[in-house]
């Protein structure tokens, strides 16, 4: 494409109202960056290749609320007169939405032309170059995707700024001759071959394929191996041979994960399971007329880079799973759960100890949390459940996981089941959504190369929720017209996998890459076929249907390509414009593979590695304080306090069908809105306990099932109807002289996965789906250039999944005086790992999980549900804040008979409770659960406990702090 | 007993058709949901209904204004007989994202005039937001969708809500007017007035950023209900509308029976 510079046209929106938005960028730039600011003004900036200015003008502008503007024009603003003026562009070949979205609209208008988005924001105040530079770098711009350039204002006001126009563009020439390597290499040249091209191919691997494939192979083939055999892929890890302790375990995930299901299944005689551990997704029959998908995915390297755009590509991802589950489910819940750094890290002092090139955890979290929003805002899919979790090891590497659930009817209109998909050979490969750019080559391993102007941003991706909103509506159109066999997402690896993938289906596959469409030219084979550009599914389509399925791809203005067909020739075949560039025996690609050897040691718990000299980061923790004021300290602690303005920017009632929105333990989704039966419906929950794998990982196991499935039978949910899901982040587990700890966080893992598979086969609760992240370290130097290097808390969230019965949800805070309040499940005791042990540095035992009592239990209070007039579990916090918790929203006071201390106030044992009952039920309450009153709900709002009256207003106070 | 029939405009992003079908469908009208370039393909079918909806959702991602786009897709590619749609005085409700569109397309205050008097602006409090709210009534309200409606919660979910006029003078004369449909309880983004909800003159035309359609049963209150099929305070608004048209028009056979 040529620049048409002649004709280029810059247009600036100045607000005429003014926008609160605003304001809050300025408050974190004086309070996170220390930079004098006052004030942030934004003018808005579009760029065209046409179009006259009044025309423009009436597509940019709303009248009643802005000015257009195409000649340099001085800013007024009520501020007076700014300091700087930083000029934010997108760089070339990122994903530009309001750009496209606006080239669409002139297009409506009979104006054909490109646009570039961006902005110009005005810093007023008494800081200096460097203090905006910094807040351009960290408030304003993410370097690795957009331009920021920083101005005086004088120096920006006496340039003409409308006056030779351009327009960022990708320019590339690329020949499209795939390349020869040779394997036949020495160890040390296989090595660094790996390094060079990022393949993350070990030496054994690459001399595998040397024996098994061939020496002389195209940077195509290489590139497909590469990919089909990454750890992202292919779960090498979890399904090595280990060594622990010197007894051989033969693949985790075959006898812990999948086994535990294998087992769970024939003890109960399950007959839910519909596909479990096969699919995008796992599929259960909770309902008589819809099936249910689940999956969740972690997002944490992308989210590292750019917070924003990785959180949107994570939800937008697997949303793109569930449409690709069976032959295609139609999202309906979004959830998510972050481990961060905590927000207020780093206070001034410690900000040269932080990882160096990795965001402020407050960036981190605002970022993460806009792309959460965004993606399932604006994909129309409600966010039912989630979680924060923080902790100062995930300062190098936060944890974005993001959850969907998905409907299908149990047979689709044409008879067919919709939990299966079958391609057929002769069925035709379409790659349908969005087109191929450069970016997300190699993932996040090139974020490091050096971008100049015309060069792609590759290293991140930024999501594009309208290409995929229409891809979705197309699809579940197409799903019921019966116009398709089968169906997959491009996510890791892009064509490479999902075309490899389906190709199992026939045993072959045959696509010309030249067919596809590209964002820019000049991208090479190799990069087509592994480029992780965004919106895209592979779909294989009768060739009888072919033609349909490309006019209703075009009626809803979604791009449908024919690229090739499926086969039986048992192999993937690649061309270029009809000329073969990669052929890939499948048998070789995705069962060759020799499994992994791993040694992993456990030799009981270690204390926690400070990856700073602790003494450097500013020390947090409290002397021992009475329990009312620990009480406030714990209700105002990040892990504790109210996340409400976090949770309020995500819509949580979209699509009609939210029964229990995202503030109680769990939330649950009405299915008759989505095709199932009127008085069904689903609970969604989850649960971690990350900073229990100091003491033991298999415990942390345990009270991570243990706390989703608590917070399942709070929101209703029936334990012997709920399903599970596993997202293993840990720290590298692979032993080498770079990472001497590797065998003993595989131990660790082992301990986990022991863990899990107990609880599971105790509480009869099956995995249906789950995913693991095996590098979440931080390797480098902080910001004053030291070397340091730390891993992740080895962290399991547990996502649950339980069928609902309509009408029998009780609430989730105290309701009416007179209740009487009981605590279930015991006092509990064990301090370790609890938040007040982490606030008040106490060194404790862990608290111990009595699994076979917690199901009875479980099972007890899911039969007695409409004796309770409220439920609330006990976790982060204890016993005390969950009562708390419970006056709090339910605007209640509460007294207490018996004493207390730190122990049994704030102790987080599982398996427990705190319930109200009207006193109406108590007898009939006590009879079944033999429990005994521990106090009763008031309406003098205060907590009385120890006998002293706690204000209800104060704990709400310290609880409304908020982050 | 006839059954009139709603256009429920779907694509681009569009994302409470389904629901806002639903809605209707349970108030007894018959409701057809259509993608906006089948109906620019044929836009000589919008004569068969007797009533639209522009439902709620994040059409061209919001992208240049919430609206926008949608509201220009509408004024090029339907046209004519979209226009015609709205002088034919048939019912049109724009919930959320839709009464944005209404307001961009100039339909809301003043369809007569189309004259821009109004905008949704960026929430004062700063962002998108989801919450309960109690809403009240116009006092003297023209609006045939909210007659007769007591003060009731409903959820809102938006980002761009805030009513502006370009000219306080506007509000004083839509009061008069009794376009004034619904206010918030309480300032929950900067609203002029705390208006939440505002009809065109003849009361037909309806623009509301809260969701009517998110509250047609008590399975979806704000806390779980025991009751949960019964309906919830939003069915009333699409209940008003049918009976509105079934009663005024007791001779018209209505397009839907047909269906």
């Amino acid at each position: 494409m040529t620049g048409q510079k002649t004709t280029a046209c810059r247009i600036e929106i100045e607000s005429t109202i003014p926008d609160r938005r605003l304001e809050k960028r300025a408050l974190a730039a004086r309070d996170g960056l220390n930079v004098p600011l006052d004030a942030i003004e934004e003018v808005k900036v579009y760029k065209t290749t046409g179009g006259k200015a009044e025309d423009l003008a009436a597509v940019f502008a709303d009248p009643v609320l802005q000015q257009a503007h195409f000649n340099n024009k001085e800013y007024k603003f009520i501020h007076g007169a700014p300091a700087f003026v930083v000029d934010v562009a997108f760089r070339a070949g990122v994903t530009d939405n309001p750009g496209h979205a606006a080239a669409e609209a002139l297009a409506l208008s009979g104006i054909e032309a490109r646009v570039a988005s961006g902005s110009l924001y005005f810093l007023f105040g008494g800081l200096d170059k460097a203090g905006a530079e910094k807040v351009a770098r960290e408030l304003l711009a993410n370097d690795l995707i957009q331009k920021a350039e920083v101005y005086p204002a004088h120096d920006f006001y006496a340039r003409d700024r409308f006056k030779n126009i351009s327009l960022p563009e990708v320019v590339r020439t690329a020949d499209a001759k795939p390349e020869t390597i040779s394997l036949d290499l020495t160890d040390a040249e296989l090595e660094s071959l790996s390094r060079e091209r990022c393949l993350a191919l070990s030496v054994d691997e690459l001399k595998h394929v040397r024996s098994a494939f061939k020496t002389e192979l195209t940077d195509v083939e290489l590139e497909i191996i590469a990919q089909s055999w990454s750890e992202h892929c292919r779960h090498k890890i979890f399904s090595a041979e280990i060594d622990y302790n010197g007894e051989k375990i033969d693949s985790l995930y075959k006898t812990t994960v999948k086994r535990v299901t294998q087992d769970v299944q024939k003890a109960r005689g399950l007959d839910w399971l519909i596909s479990v551990f096969s699919d995008n997704a796992g599929i259960v029959r909770f309902d008589e007329h819809i099936d249910l998908c689940i999956k969740v995915e972690t997002h944490n390297s992308p989210s590292a880079l750019d917070p924003y755009g990785g959180a949107l590509t994570g939800i937008l991802g697997v949303n793109r799973d569930i449409l690709g589950a069976g032959l295609g489910a139609r999202p309906v819940a979004n959830t998510d759960v972050f481990c961060f750094a905590p927000p207020d890290m780093p206070l001034p002092a410690e900000e040269q100890f932080m990882p160096q090139g990795v965001k402020a955890p407050r960036r981190v979290l605002e970022g993460v949390h806009k792309g959460v929003e965004d993606g399932g805002n604006k994909s129309g899919i409600p966010t039912v459940n989630g979680a924060f979790f923080f902790d100062r090891d995930y300062a190098g590497k936060p944890l974005v996981f993001v959850g969907t659930v998905g409907a299908m009817p149990h047979t689709l209109p044409d008879g067919r089941k919709a939990a299966e998909k079958q391609a057929r050979a002769g069925d035709r490969v379409f790659m349908v959504g969005g087109a191929i750019g450069a970016d997300g080559i190699h993932g996040a391993t090139f974020s490091s190369m050096e971008i100049d102007e015309n060069a792609p941003a590759t290293a991140v991706q930024i999501g594009d929720p309208l290409t995929q909103k229409r891809m979705t509506d197309f699809l579940l159109e197409a799903r019921d017209l019966g116009l398709y066999s089968a169906i997959t997402d491009n996510g890791a690896g892009g064509l490479s996998s999902s075309v490899g993938e389906m190709a199992q289906m026939t045993n072959g596959a045959q696509i010309d890459l030249a067919l596809c469409p590209v964002k820019y030219p000049g991208l090479k084979p190799w990069e087509l076929m592994v480029s992780e550009s965004q919106e895209r599914m592979t779909v294989a389509v009768p060739p009888e249907h072919a033609k349909a399925f490309l006019e209703r791809a075009t009626r809803h203005g979604v791009v449908a390509t024919d690229i090739g067909a499926f086969t039986d020739s048992g192999n993937l075949d690649v061309l270029y414009n009809k000329e073969s560039v990669a052929s890939l025996p499948l048998g070789f690609l995705h069962d060759s593979l020799p499994q992994m050897k791993l040694k992993a040691r456990w030799n009981g718990a270690k204390p926690r590695v400070n990856w700073s000299a602790q003494t450097q980061l500013q020390d947090r923790t409290r002397k021992a304080e009475s329990l009312d004021t620990a009480l406030l300290q714990l209700l105002q602690s990040p892990n504790i306090t109210s996340k409400e303005k976090w949770v309020r920017a995500y819509d949580h009632e979209v699509q009609a069908a939210t029964h229990v929105k995202p503030f109680a333990d769990g939330g649950a989704i009405w299915l008759k809105p989505h095709g199932g039966a009127e008085d069904n419906g689903i609970s969604i929950a989850c649960g971690l306990a990350p900073r229990l794998s100091l003491h033991d990982p298999y415990l942390m196991a345990q009270c991570a099932v243990d706390e989703a499935v608590r917070n399942i039978v709070a929101a209703g949910g029936d334990p012997d109807m709920c399903c599970l899901l596993d997202n293993f982040c840990w720290p590298d587990p692979v032993q080498s002289a770079k990472n001497p700890d590797g065998a003993y966080r595989l131990g660790q893992l082992v301990r986990a996965c022991q863990g899990l598979y107990d609880v599971c086969l105790a509480y009869g609760m099956p995995l249906v789906s789950g995913k693991d992240s095996m590098k979440n370290d931080f390797k480098g130097k902080d910001r004053g250039g030291r070397d340091i290097a730390f891993g992740v808390l080895p962290t399991l969230l547990v996502t649950a999944m339980a069928r609902v019965k309509m009408g029998t949800v009780p609430a989730n805070a105290f309701r009416a005086a007179g209740d009487v309040i009981y605590l279930l499940g015991g006092a509990g005791q064990g301090l370790g790992g609890s938040e007040y042990a982490h606030i008040y540095n106490v060194a404790a035992d862990a608290p111990s999980i009595d699994m076979e009592q917690n199901i009875a239990l479980y099972r007890k209070m899911h039969e007695a549900l409409p004796l309770f007039s409220s439920l609330h579990d006990v976790s982060e916090g204890g016993m005390l804040v969950a009562l708390a918790e419970s006056m709090i929203g339910g605007n209640c006071g509460a007294k207490l008979s018996g004493t207390f201390d730190a122990e049994t106030a704030f102790n987080e044992a599982p398996g427990r409770f705190v319930v109200s009952v009207p006193a109406a039920k108590r007898e009939a309450f006590e009879k079944i659960f033999g429990a005994k009153a521990v106090g009763t709900v008031t309406d003098d709002a205060a907590l009385s406990f120890n006998g002293v009256p706690l204000p209800l207003e104060t704990l709400v106070s310290a609880w409304k702090k908020g982050f | 007993m006839t059954q009139p029939s709603f256009l429920i405009l779907c694509g681009d992003g569009i994302n409470c058709e389904r629901e806002t079908a639903a809605a209707l469908r349970r108030a007894g009208a018959h409701a057809e949901i259509l993608h906006i370039n089948d109906l620019a393909a044929a836009p000589e079918k919008l004569a068969r209904f007797d009533g639209m909806a522009i439902p709620g959702g994040f059409s061209f991602g919001d992208e240049l204004g919430s609206g926008q786009i949608l509201a220009l897709k509408i004024r090029h590619k339907l046209g004519k007989n979209f226009f015609d749609f709205v002088a034919a005085q048939k019912p049109i409700i724009g919930i959320c994202n839709g009464f944005q569109v209404l307001v961009k397309l100039g339909l809301l205050p003043y369809p007569a005039t189309q004259q821009r008097v109004m905008a949704l602006a960026p929430n004062l409090q700063g962002g998108f937001i989801d919450r309960w709210v109690t809403l009240e009534p116009g006092a003297n309200s023209v609006c045939k969708w909210t007659q007769g409606v007591d003060a009731f919660d409903l959820p809102i979910r938006h980002g761009e809500g805030r009513v502006v006029f370009g000219d306080d003078a506007v509000y004083d004369e839509l009061k008069d007017n009794g376009q004034i449909a619904l206010t918030y309880s309480e300032d929950v983004n900067g609203s002029h007035q705390r208006i939440a909800g505002l009809c065109d003159p003849s009361g037909l035309i309806f623009g509301l950023m809260p969701h009517p359609e998110a509250f047609v049963y008590q399975a979806t209150n704000l806390t779980p209900q025991r009751d949960f099929m019964a309906a919830g305070a939003g069915a009333q608004i699409f209940r008003n509308i049918v009976t509105h048209l079934t009663e005024t028009n007791k001779e018209k056979v209505y397009a839907g029976r047909q269906h």
